[in-house]
């Protein structure tokens, strides 16, 4: 039974691995730090991985993990995670009629809060439905749908755009 | 195609480099071998024949103490029995032992010993004994994680690394200690082990000491017969709290309850705080949740 587990949980890091890598890498922006974030990540969930049994996603699990060492590399880089009001102050001032249509998303993602920037993460990059996000961030669902949409309302981007 | 959809193209090509999935093996291939020990390790004391892989464990124990004496006789190693806060008349904490080194495949290691000096009637040789495990505690610490880090050295270097990414990595071992509290009547005390590049082996223990009667301290001296349910009771009404003050959703479901075995100090109130392990009942985040249980 912990046999079955354990194997289940190594094959499923074994055959995702480069999406946590690509995820890890979307925090923390570099290539060593990104290798640091899934290995630690690796390490503790199969130290841990007696503590899914009641869970039964390991996706969620794991992903959730991959998350928190990402940002706990962040933090101890000294590079700040910005979260709610500092991330607000952030927004670049864009006169109207002086909008770049074309300014790179990707980028503009990555400047948004932190939970919001990972709500948008892990719906649109990962492709996770909102149930499962909602179980990664630890937040009701109705909390990550209107953080997902006050994302996209900040990127200019119409609800209609993108496929929720 | 719209932004969204080259933002993803952009995420999805970022490269991934080779070193990925060695360094996952390397992690897969360290949780096996823990297991098999672990398995093995159960399955000797049914068995005593020598088996082949005993010899290479035995090998390795060898290996091991011929690491540990060069630590102990290291020209850094200095024996210092500073004195640290001295607890009323009748018990003081101690370093035993400090010493801080750098091994030359560029490991830190800083390691203080704590010692506890008991001067009460009818103690007996409890500081003693509890001393011993202590110090077996720490050095066994240290020593593990020399090897866990000598491990990720060599997979590292195996794997492509240079001597110069390694000293990069800045590797440090670390095994402190803590007093808690110091009141008239108990005495309590945090002895950890920590490695900087993974938090999954870290160890705290705690040794908590009722002066008064010389004598270590359970849950049931501290709350009575009841202690379980009380501290049960206790911990599943803070957690909601703790959610609010966290955002964090705990996993009440996990918890199964307190026990004689549950790790908890004194704090300077007098009351035992309970500690759960990372990822116990608790996201990551949540670090090491602590539930103070007023009784």
């Amino acid at each position: 039974m912990a046999q079955d587990l354990y194997d289940k949980v190594v094959a499923y890091i074994i055959e995702n691995q480069n999406k946590f890598y690509r995820l890890a890498f979307s925090y923390v922006q570099n290539q060593e730090d990104a290798l640091d974030a899934v290995q630690s990540a690796v390490c503790k969930a199969l130290e841990h991985y007696g503590e899914l049994k009641n869970r039964a996603a390991i996706r969620t699990w794991i992903y959730r993990i991959v998350v928190n060492e990402s940002l706990s590399i962040l933090r101890e880089r000294g590079r700040t995670v910005l979260t709610g009001e500092e991330a607000q102050k952030e927004e670049p001032y864009e006169e109207k009629g002086f909008e770049q249509p074309d300014e790179d998303l990707y980028t503009h993602i990555n400047r948004l809060e932190q939970d919001v920037q990972e709500i948008i993460k892990l719906r649109f990059y990962e492709e996770l439905s909102l149930q499962e996000i909602a179980q990664i961030m630890e937040m009701n669902l109705n909390t990550v749908k209107s953080k997902l949409y006050r994302g996209l309302k900040a990127l200019r981007i119409a609800v209609q755009e993108v496929d929720i | 195609m719209n932004r969204m959809e080259d933002a993803k193209k952009k995420y999805d090509e970022v490269p991934i480099p080779e070193e990925l999935s060695e360094r996952i093996q390397w992690e897969v291939q360290k949780a096996d071998s823990r297991r098999r020990k672990a398995a093995e390790d159960s399955g000797r004391k049914r068995k005593r024949h020598l088996y082949g892989w005993q010899k290479g464990l035995a090998a390795a124990a060898a290996a091991m103490a011929v690491f540990v004496t060069a630590l102990n006789t290291s020209t850094v190693f200095a024996q210092s029995m500073g004195e640290l806060p001295v607890i009323g008349a009748i018990a003081k904490v101690l370093t035993f032992r400090s010493y801080e080194m750098e091994t030359e495949d560029d490991l830190h290691i800083s390691v203080d010993i704590p010692s506890i000096e008991m001067i009460a009637e009818g103690t007996g040789n409890l500081a003693e004994s509890v001393n011993e495990e202590i110090l077996k505690m720490c050095e066994q610490y240290a020593d593990e994680a020399v090897e866990r880090a000598k491990e990720y050295r060599q997979a590292f270097l195996d794997t492509g690394g240079t001597e110069e990414e390694w000293a990069a990595h800045n590797i440090q071992i670390k095994v402190w200690y803590e007093v808690k509290a110091h009141t008239d009547r108990y005495l309590s005390v945090a002895v950890m082990g920590s490695e900087n590049w993974t938090s999954a082996y870290s160890e705290t223990r705690y040794y908590n000491f009722d002066l008064e009667k010389g004598r270590q301290v359970t849950l049931e001296d501290l709350l009575g017969e009841d202690y379980a349910a009380i501290a049960d009771a206790s911990i599943l009404s803070q957690i909601p709290e703790k959610e609010a003050e966290s955002g964090l959703d705990y996993w009440e479901e996990d918890f199964t309850g307190v026990t004689e075995d549950t790790k908890f100090y004194i704090n300077e109130a007098g009351n035992p705080v309970i500690v759960f392990g990372e990822y116990e009942i608790a996201p990551g985040a949540a670090g090491q949740p602590e539930f103070e249980i007023t009784g």
